[in-house]
């Protein structure tokens, strides 16, 4: 049977001649690894972080943030505000086109703007971040007015994200759903071919011209850029190391020590925009109902252990509800958190009436002090899960872990039945607390310590009408106490992200957000 | 032929039936509500029932599957809650991926299994059929996703022969190597066995006291017995590639629906999650029908039967 063989080392040669064609990339393809597959590319219409990134290159937004996070110019050269914060004048650079060469004019971005906000699109993400606009008015082709209900100091900031990326909408309206299929937006790269389950390309736009002015302004050099999907960390670490994929981010941090010192590639680490994981006390039900119950777990935990043994010391220890790398985190949260103190954890379990009977079991009126904390199935959300479990057995406290699959355990904790779960997140902005803590999200949004408080509901309104940014910095600094006095988390730790690319790409400049601005970027 | 051709399409009838009524079903009963998930964490109620309503989700469950079914039978599977885009579309797009992965996979299967199955029972040295088992036996016992990171570790890695992610035949060699493997392994055991059977019989003495050539007597005489039971066992196998695809696909970053089920399921997306399941039982149905057609060609007294 001498055939089979013939025809599989064909098939051998073949393909080996193929992959060495594959190998040698050409010289203006940047491509990047996707860990998953956008649902859709229209802006408006997604909530996943992949079709954000996506339109980081193929779209423009309002406003952008320099490389010190300070807002700067997108497509609009300047604005300003007027009558106490509620209307905003915004004029956009001259002469910007789509990539369907339809100009892109105040009436264009009022149109992007109506259609993000018309409930027929169903926008998960891009209609709250102009939700806060009652009318756009058009004052001439380059000049516009937003006009909102009320003060709403994260405002600019929700014009610098990639979903709030104006959008053709003429030409949304024509392609219908289609338009999630081919995107017409006006970034410095055009949508180009998208290949189901497989890549996403984009190709230059020669035209581009209105660059952010800390970056080039006109067309970049990368030619195309493709976002190929792989959804194994495993395999896009092989593909990286064997040069298929030029970019890989976020890049799994247990590869990471692998590369460092490989002069093939480089590796740039940043802190994650947001508290990786934290444990939330939802005060409702027994015993967290208890302050001093709350705040023992706080003095009963060391979270620097976590940091050695899941970070492997790539991050740093939590304290509060904001990271460090967030605008408005207060500096003095370190010290003013509780610290791990077993013996104060005793003190308070104690005069809450918790102590320890004779096997150092923390009982009230006979009853055991133990609880149940909810986990994601995810590594690290066990692992912390277990270490805290440890640290808690050790002042008598009993914690039993249940992993549960994602959506089910969001489901439990909206609904309040719960005693604790575990929960991360990432935000580059601070008005996360609003999600977090405001009574207004209980049972909706992510308030699953169901803390209802009049107080604390007026300082987060306060940190996002306040105009001013000190005063912002004040009320965002009090909401962080009071959470900590609260005791309604106990932090855990924040993770460094890192981004792998391969040393071929130059220029590339890993921005405040996360993600690599190319626009100066060039490739070998 | 043709009346075994129409008995076997007629009892189809009641397990599509039964696979749709599992399709819609399942979707129901587990946990979390699709709806807001797709409308995210600031979805009102009022946001949140209207979209119900529009997707109508709000109607009695019988009165719903009647409407999936009347749907499914003119082709529509509906559309997509998150990407909006008809489903019957984006399996559409899929399903070449997925088909050739599982054909390619499956003529290693055969290839290598009948092969070395073939081999072990033919010769006579214990040591070669003690080997070529023990390969067998590695073989059906490695999780392919292990097996697929040591193939690309090796194969593009290393040797560099191979691309790991990509399309194009020079990308589907390591995934259908990968997924057939295991498969080969089974035909390879199976083979073995239904050839050193069918070599004891008496038409094969005979046939050698004719004097047919050694090489003879295996190719035209034992194969061809030894090989119904190994059609069906293809045919099952079929299956379990089919369900393999959704491991090797991710492994080796290939497009395809059992990714695509993957992602479907962990969004909740609802009618994709409907319309893959009602597809691949569709397949499986079809496949199962081909294969005992096939049966029967091999061996003429099952359709009379």
């Amino acid at each position: 049977m001498p055939k089979p063989f013939g025809h599989l080392l064909l098939v051998f040669v073949v393909a080996a001649t193929m992959a060495g064609g594959a190998l040698a990339q050409s010289g203006g393809t940047l491509v990047f690894a996707a860990g998953e597959e956008p649902e859709t590319l229209d802006p408006q219409r997604t909530s996943t972080a992949v079709t954000g990134l996506i339109m980081r290159y193929a779209g423009d937004t309002i406003l952008t943030k320099d490389l010190s996070g300070a807002y700067a110019d997108g497509l609009a050269e300047s604005w300003e505000a007027s009558d106490g914060g509620l209307m905003w004048t915004f004029t956009l650079k001259p002469d910007i086109v789509f990539h369907d060469g339809t100009p892109l004019d105040a009436s264009a971005v009022r149109a992007s703007i109506l259609r993000a906000l018309d409930p027929a699109t169903q926008s998960p993400i891009a209609g709250s971040l102009f939700a806060p606009i009652t009318e756009i008015e058009i004052v001439d082709e380059r000049t516009f007015r937003i006009h909102l209900d009320e003060p709403f100091a994260p405002f600019l900031d929700n014009l610098t994200d990639p979903r709030g990326a104006i959008v053709q909408a003429a030409a949304a309206a024509e392609l219908g759903v289609e338009f999630g299929r081919r995107p017409v937006m006006s970034g410095p790269w055009r949508f180009s071919a998208w290949r189901s389950g497989e890549r996403i390309v984009l190709e230059r736009n020669d035209a581009y011209a209105w660059g952010p002015s800390y970056t080039r302004t006109a067309a970049p050099s990368i030619e195309r850029i493709e976002f190929r999907i792989v959804p194994e960390a495993a395999t896009r670490v092989a593909a990286f190391e064997a040069g298929e994929v030029q970019v890989v981010s976020p890049f799994p941090v247990t590869d990471v020590p692998r590369f460092l010192g490989d002069d093939r590639f480089d590796m740039v680490s940043f802190l994650r925009k947001g508290v990786g994981r934290f444990m939330e006390l939802n005060v409702l039900v027994p015993p967290f109902d208890d302050v001093r119950v709350r705040r023992a777990l706080n003095h009963a935990v060391d979270a620097s252990i976590m940091v050695d043994v899941v970070l492997e010391g790539r991050g740093i220890q939590a304290y509060g509800v904001l990271p460090p790398s967030i605008w408005g985190y207060w500096d003095g949260m370190s010290d003013y958190a509780p610290t791990y103190d077993p013996e104060r954890a005793l003190a308070l379990l104690a005069e809450a009436g918790w102590t320890p009977d004779g096997s150092g079991t923390l009982r009230k009126d006979g009853v055991p002090l133990t609880f149940t904390v909810l986990s994601p199935p995810f590594d690290d959300a066990v692992r912390t899960a277990q270490i805290a479990q440890q640290q808690f057995a050790e002042v008598g406290i009993g914690m039993q872990i249940e992993t549960i699959e994602f959506g089910t355990l969001m489901a439990r904790a909206k609904d309040g039945t719960h005693q604790a779960n575990l929960m991360g997140y990432t935000y580059a902005n601070p008005d996360i607390v609003h999600l977090w803590f405001h009574s207004s999200n209980i049972g909706t949004g992510l308030a699953h310590s169901h803390f209802d408080s009049r107080e604390l509901d007026a300082l987060i309104e306060r940190s996002r009408t306040e105009t001013d940014d000190a005063d912002r910095l004040e009320a965002y600094a009090e909401i962080q106490r009071f959470v900590s006095d609260q005791a309604l988390w106990v932090p855990f730790w924040i993770n460094d992200n890192f981004i792998g690319t391969s040393a071929s790409l130059a220029g590339a400049v890993v921005h405040p957000d996360g993600f690599l601005l190319l626009n100066d970027a060039t490739l070998d | 032929m043709l009346p075994f051709l129409l008995r076997r399409l007629v009892a189809a009838v009641p397990v599509l039936f039964g696979v749709s009524l599992l399709a819609f079903s399942m979707t129901h009963l587990t946990p979390g509500d699709p709806v807001a998930i797709m409308l995210g964490e600031r979805a009102t109620a009022e946001d949140v029932a209207r979209l119900r309503s529009e997707l109508g989700l709000d109607f009695p469950l019988p009165v719903q599957y009647g409407s999936f079914l009347a749907r499914a039978l003119r082709g529509d599977l509906g559309t997509s809650l998150r990407s909006g885009q008809p489903v019957a579309r984006e399996i559409a797009d899929r399903v070449g991926a997925t088909a050739a992965l599982t054909f390619a996979a499956m003529g290693v299967a055969v290839v290598v299994g009948v092969l070395l199955g073939t081999l072990a029972a033919i010769q006579r040295s214990p040591v070669v059929d003690a080997v070529i088992m023990s390969i067998a036996l590695v073989g059906i016992s490695m999780p392919t996703f292990w097996s697929g990171l040591l193939l690309i570790l090796l194969f593009a890695l290393t040797l560099g022969w191979f691309p790991i992610t990509g399309s194009g035949w020079s990308g589907l060699v390591l995934p259908a190597v990968c997924l057939g493997l295991p498969a080969a392994a089974v035909l390879a055991r199976l083979t073995r066995s239904a050839l050193l059977e069918v070599l004891s019989q008496d038409f094969i003495r005979t046939a050698r006291s004719k004097g047919v050539s050694a090489s003879g007597i295996v190719a035209h005489h034992a194969l061809r017995n030894a090989l119904i039971p190994v059609v069906t066992i293809v045919g099952l196998q079929f299956g379990t590639l089919m369900a393999g695809s959704v491991i090797v696909e991710s492994v080796f970053a290939r497009p395809g629906i059992g990714r695509f089920a993957v992602n479907a399921i962990m969004a909740r997306d609802l009618p994709q999650v409907q319309g893959i399941v009602l597809f691949a039982g569709v397949v499986y149905v079809v496949v199962n029908a081909l294969v005992d057609m096939v049966y029967a060609a091999i061996d003429p007294r099952i359709a009379v039967r």
